[in-house]
């Protein structure tokens, strides 16, 4: 498709222009804006910002969450030529302060209060940043800042421009090329500065429309737009496939509403990271437990069933009448009310991905009838790299390669990608694009893994992240950190884990516990705490976690190439790693380095064979003000198995 | 098959008169924390009015459609037990406020007294007939799956859903309008609705009116099955089981509760009379309750009782 | 950022409250401006809640006036109090725990809902057209609060810091020229307390409402307030600013000889 972002969203408002392309719940009632609606919208915020002196290729930040204005914003900032940054809204002020100077940023458009205090604090650093629009007035009516003005002003002002002149806009749409720079998103990045990935209308929306292809989208499709903007995921789903299929996206009341807003709508194609399922599981399981006992006990005979009968059924498989009358009684009274519950009475297609997601969590929602599939790609990608087919949906692998992608695995096991959704490069970083682009076009994923006998690509870990175990029993022997810790994470009571073993003599974990998770364990065996650090630390929880290691001891020493991974020892981490202490990414993902370096005495007490070891560390509040943790974790041994030699 | 049926819906249908009478017990013990001993004396009352006023308005004012009478009677009564709710509120409950339960609970026991006199004095003390036109004749159902069909009196069924129409007609009104949010914030805390410009007053009135009306639609129901007389107040005792059952503060409990009994009663008297001998239908009730007071005494749906220390 | 702060809206002069023979208030005077966020301090045991119980029309002083907009108040019950247009928080929630969040706060609506019992109860058109008007009002209420997860919630299984928002949610669903925050913030952490003021704040700002509150913790309070009343065993210690209150020797000495 030889078009841009603007022109779909006029084609969409031309041809069916009261169509609902964007609702928004607001007090209480789901608004909607018609695709003319938005048409209209995108122009006076056009004509705004040009107004306000935005110039064709300059780059504007947008920060905030799924807003209809914020999405008119960005769709109006590439009307003019100029470049929208999605910036993560939960972002500190200092992680903001990089983007904004590395894009020489004068324009923010932001959501809210707490947005314009972030702007604020971070134009002491970034004097370049003189216009800052904001959504909600909220709270800043008394502001009297230079250069802060409320997007509605601006409407006002671009509208009364765009009666004046009427042209204006699509001539300015016109002048926009696919191959021109569409938007940029900062990756967070395990170490270093963030890199900004500079993607052009044609590979976002060559890729949209790849995935579009794939599962069939229409423009009847509903999804709900919940994960952060500034995410390529959310972005490619509700913004870049948006306009391509012309579907309607809805955006939440608030982020405390998303699962009632989620049952309201019954989206129809829906994307989340594993751990939002992971969620929406752990809190069904809750419910059940406190459940009556004949409730309990309906739910978990039907669960049987579905076990045994529902993946076989999503697979297309044929199934023996018996089991599908049990399973059609079970879907009567247990898997359709509680897909209800989740929201997915409607859902069609729903993808995980970003991680590794359990086997366990990955069955329980095919089981109960909802086709979630799995999808490998990343920011550089544009997302769709490889995708599962509705009938071949596996837990341990990410699916066959979709139109227009080809994939090689190097020498030393890394994926390489060839397709036509690859970034232009990292912005004003050409030593970064080139280590990941080769001249005859092939992107470097920095995955390890291979190609299976079904064609479908399996995930191992990083490739700088596969080390070798030194020295001790299993010298040599492979070790993949991300395959061990996720393998321990599918757990529910696990919420957290990082591991070390390269360049060592065995491997070490810590551990943080799911506090919902475990805190609900802990009552219901009557045994008490005073709060997270207690609860981590009894000596019963310590005993749940270890059954929890030995399982994945087990389950290791059945794998021929990873039997040397298995985890001797492991301690139980007494704070939340999170990412505003900087251990974890934006997404989510372990710091494994720097959590190395800040918990020192722990890693060590781990490999000196302690018992228990002392550990001081400050930690961040969320106003910013920081104070200091400190307590004695216990560090505990698990049994390890001797590898099953493969047979055959 | 036919036969328990037949006992089934004849027990439903006299549950739903129950759970009638014990809706009026429940609004007010809701509403004002006053366990309202005078409602029998108020189903007494309410009957007795709407009996004579169908007599004698038609001869006051010359009328000869039989429905007009009867409209007017029931609208004539209505506001009888309005102007009451407002007595009682005007001279009774706005001087024992914040009062013990004891306290309360004498008063109304008075206000029985006062009543019982007061209706025997201004409407006589016969027994009266209520005839707003309701069948007695009895009908078969469902004659086409069992064989001879299903006995049920024409009576029993338009009672029965009267009854459920004003309950659903009275949950409304408590869901949905915003004096029916303010009776219940009045229920819920009667201090804090205070402070925030609820009138106790004006809904103390309002609640002792609903509660006069569901008194007048019971009296009504009975009255026209079995004459307008003392027993009546009666009726109320055969209340109290109800509400014991399904909890004194629990709007679906009294209805629960009341369809429980009902249906007890009935299916006990049917299948277990033979072997004691009859006459379950009158005590079986009690001994229920006694159970439910024994076991949990705060009924199906009432709040737990937790003493704090 | 500036702000508008108007005439003296309502004026306290010469109150003296006693219970028996213990004095609770002694000859306390102060005055509150429109749009003012003006703040009553105290040790416990000051009389704070007292003062406010005079204000809020639940105690009867014996001596001295309070003077609303002009008008005296005499012998005024809290309903009375709450129809001139003064609302007030609970220290100790008095919610109505059995109703969701939607019903206590349009509970607070009561006051203007003109239509009457039979239009409600028949559903007749203008009924349900102010039935609207109400829920709408309401709804902006939630959403400035906050607290669109819990709108068909209970408030019995709300947390304790969303339950002092739906009380305060309650009160500004009267639209009350003065309100009254009895220790909004009591028993809350931090982290609730800074959202505390900054819904204070946010009330004050958007809505354009006089705010007095009382508060035995002096630090939350100052940052919030234009001006401060001190009060110590009954009697009115310090009355200005924040600043001028933190340098009032008779404050200091105040609150340090109470901080055992």
């Amino acid at each position: 498709m030889q078009t841009t972002f603007p022109r779909l969203m006029l084609t969409h408002a031309a041809e069916r222009p009261t169509a609902p392309a964007l609702r928004e719940k607001e007090y209480g009632i789901w608004q909607t804006t018609t695709w003319s609606d938005l048409a209209r919208l995108v122009q006076s915020v056009a004509c705004g910002l040009h107004q306000a002196g935005l110039q064709r290729g300059e780059h504007l930040i947008v920060v905030g969450s799924n807003r209809p204005r914020l999405y008119a914003t960005m769709l109006a900032a590439q009307s003019l030529g100029a470049i929208p940054v999605p910036l993560y809204q939960d972002a500190a002020a200092a992680e903001c302060v990089f983007p904004i100077t590395n894009a020489e940023v004068r324009f923010a458009v932001v959501e809210d209060q707490e947005q314009v205090d972030k702007m604020l604090e971070v134009r002491e650093q970034c004097p370049q940043l003189t216009h800052i629009f904001y959504d909600d007035p909220r709270g800043l009516r008394k502001y009297i800042e230079d250069g802060l003005g409320s997007l509605e002003e601006l409407i006002a002002a671009g509208g009364v421009f765009a009666q004046q002149h009427p042209q204006f806009f699509s001539e300015e749409v016109a002048k926009a090329q696919y191959t021109d720079v569409a938007a940029m998103f900062f990756t967070s990045g395990t170490t270093g500065n963030p890199k900004g990935v500079v993607h052009t209308h044609s590979s976002l929306i060559d890729r949209a429309d790849a995935g579009a292809e794939f599962d069939k989208l229409t423009s009847a499709e509903d999804v709900l737009a919940y994960m952060p903007p500034a995410w390529i995921g959310q972005n490619i789903f509700s913004y870049a496939q948006w306009l391509v299929c012309g579907y309607v996206v809805n955006c939440p009341e608030s982020a405390a509403t998303v699962t009632i807003d989620l049952k309201e709508i019954g989206p129809t194609y829906y994307f989340a990271p594993p751990r939002v399922f992971e969620g929406m599981l752990t809190s069904v399981m809750i419910r059940m437990e406190d459940a009556g006992s004949f409730k309990r006990k309906l739910f978990h005979y039907f669960m049987g069933v579905a076990k045994k009968v529902g993946p076989a059924l999503m697979d297309g498989q044929s199934v023996g009448l018996k089991d599908r009358l049990s399973y059609a009684l079970g879907n009567l009274m247990v898997y359709g009310p509680l897909r209800n519950n989740m929201g997915f009475s409607r859902v069609r297609v729903a993808y995980t991905a970003g991680e590794a997601i359990g086997p366990d969590l990955f069955t329980f929602f095919r089981s109960i009838g909802v086709n979630i599939k799995q999808l490998y790609g990343s920011t550089e990608t544009a997302v769709f790299v490889c995708l599962q087919p509705d009938n071949e949906a596996r837990a341990d692998t990410v699916g066959v390669p979709c139109k227009g992608v080809e994939i090689k695995v190097a020498d030393n096991g890394e994926i390489m990608v060839k397709s036509p959704g690859l970034l232009k490069g990292y912005y004003k970083n050409q030593k970064a694009t080139d280590e990941v682009l080769t001249a005859d076009g092939w992107y470097h994923t920095s995955d390890a893994g291979f190609i299976d006998s079904h064609g479908h690509l399996k995930i191992i870990d990083r490739v700088k992240d596969v080390g070798r175990i030194q020295g001790g029993a299993n010298d040599g022997a492979m070790f993949a950190p991300k395959y061990v810790e996720n393998k321990l994470k599918f757990f529910p009571h696990i919420k957290e884990v990082v591991a070390y073993g390269d360049q060592r003599e065995k491997v070490c974990v810590m551990i943080n516990i799911d506090f919902d998770a475990v805190g609900n364990w802990a009552e219901r065996r009557n045994l008490p705490y005073a709060g997270y650090t207690d609860l981590a630390q009894k000596p019963e929880v310590y005993q749940l976690v270890k059954e929890c290691v030995e399982k994945v001891n087990a389950d290791l020493a059945e794998d021929s190439m990873l039997a040397g991974s298995q985890v001797s020892r492991f301690l139980i981490l007494h704070k939340e790693l999170d990412a505003d202490d900087g251990e974890l990414t934006r997404t989510n993902k372990v710091r494994r380095g720097f959590i190395a370096d800040k918990y020192k005495p722990l890693v060590d007490g781990l490999y000196e064979g302690r018992t228990e070891q002392f550990i001081e560390t400050v930690v961040k509040f969320e106003d910013g003000r920081t104070g200091s943790v400190s307590a004695t974790l216990k560090i505990s041994d698990a049994k390890t198995f001797t590898p099953v030699k493969a047979a055959a | 098959m036919a036969f328990f049926l037949e006992a089934l819906l004849g027990g439903l249908m006299a549950g739903m008169l129950y759970a009638l009478v014990a809706l009026g017990f429940v609004l007010i013990y809701k509403a004002s924390g006053v366990f309202n001993f005078a409602q029998g004396a108020m189903v007494l009352f309410a009957a007795l009015a709407m009996a004579r006023f169908s007599e004698w308005i038609p001869g006051w004012l010359g009328l000869e459609d039989k429905f007009l009478g009867n409209l007017l009677a029931f609208a004539l009564s209505a506001s009888v037990m309005f102007v009451l709710a407002w007595l009682i509120e005007r001279l009774v409950l706005r001087h024992l406020v914040n009062q013990e339960g004891v306290t309360l609970l004498m008063a109304t026991l008075g206000i029985t007294y006062f009543l019982d006199g007061l209706g025997q004095t201004i409407f006589g003390s016969d027994i009266y007939k209520i005839d707003v036109g309701m069948p007695k004749d009895p009908v078969f159902l469902l004659d086409s799956i069992f064989p001879g069909g299903v006995l049920v009196n024409l009576e029993d069924v338009y009672a029965a859903c009267i009854a459920a129409l004003l309950v659903v007609v009275l949950s409304l009104f408590f869901q949905k309008t915003s004096t029916g949010r303010a009776l219940r914030a009045v229920a819920d805390d009667h201090q804090a609705a205070q402070s925030i410009g609820i009138p106790l007053n004006r809904i103390w009135v309002i609640v002792w009116f609903v509660a006069g009306i569901t008194a007048l639609v019971a009296g009504i129901i009975w009255g026209s099955k079995m004459g307008v007389q003392f027993s009546l107040t009666t009726v109320a005792l055969r209340a109290l089981p109800v509400i014991i059952l399904g909890g004194l503060t629990s709007v679906p409990g009294a209805i629960i509760g009341g369809l429980i009994i009902g249906v007890g009663e009935k299916l006990s008297e049917v299948y277990l009379g033979p072997y004691v001998g009859g006459g379950i239908e009158i005590w079986f009730a009690y001994v229920l309750a006694l159970v439910f007071l024994l076991f949990r005494p705060q009924g199906l749906f009432g709040e737990k009782i937790i003493d704090r220390v | 950022m500036t702000k508008k702060i108007g005439d003296v809206i309502l004026d306290v002069s010469n109150i003296s409250l006693r219970f028996g023979g213990v004095k609770a208030l002694t000859d306390i005077s102060f005055n509150v401006r429109e749009h003012e966020v003006r703040a009553i301090i105290g040790p416990n045991g000051a009389g704070k809640s007292s003062m406010l119980n005079c204000i809020n029309g639940v105690y009867q002083p014996q001596e001295g006036s309070i003077t609303f907009r002009g008008q005296k108040f005499d012998h005024m019950n809290s309903r009375q109090v709450a129809e001139m247009g003064i609302a007030r928080t609970f220290q100790n929630l008095a919610l109505f725990k059995g109703m969701s969040v939607i019903d206590n706060i349009m509970t607070g609506r009561n006051l203007r809902i003109k239509s009457n019992l039979f239009m409600q109860a028949l559903r007749l058109g203008p009924a349900q057209r102010e039935e609207e008007e109400h829920r709408e009002f309401v709804e902006h209420i939630i959403d400035f609060l906050e607290i669109q997860a819990f709108r068909k919630t209970p408030v019995g299984q709300l947390p304790y810091g969303l339950q002092k928002r739906v009380d305060l949610g309650r009160a500004l669903a009267m639209e009350p020229q003065v309100l009254l925050l009895d220790e909004p913030m009591a028993g809350m952490n931090m982290e609730e307390k800074q959202d505390m003021c900054r819904f204070i704040l946010d009330v004050n700002d958007e809505f354009g409402s006089t705010i007095v509150l009382i508060e035995h913790d002096m630090g939350v309070v100052m940052d919030i307030s234009d001006r401060v009343v001190v009060l110590d065993y009954g009697k009115k210690i310090g009355d200005g600013t924040p600043e001028e209150v933190r340098n009032n020797e008779e404050v200091i000495s105040a609150y340090l000889g109470t901080s055992h």
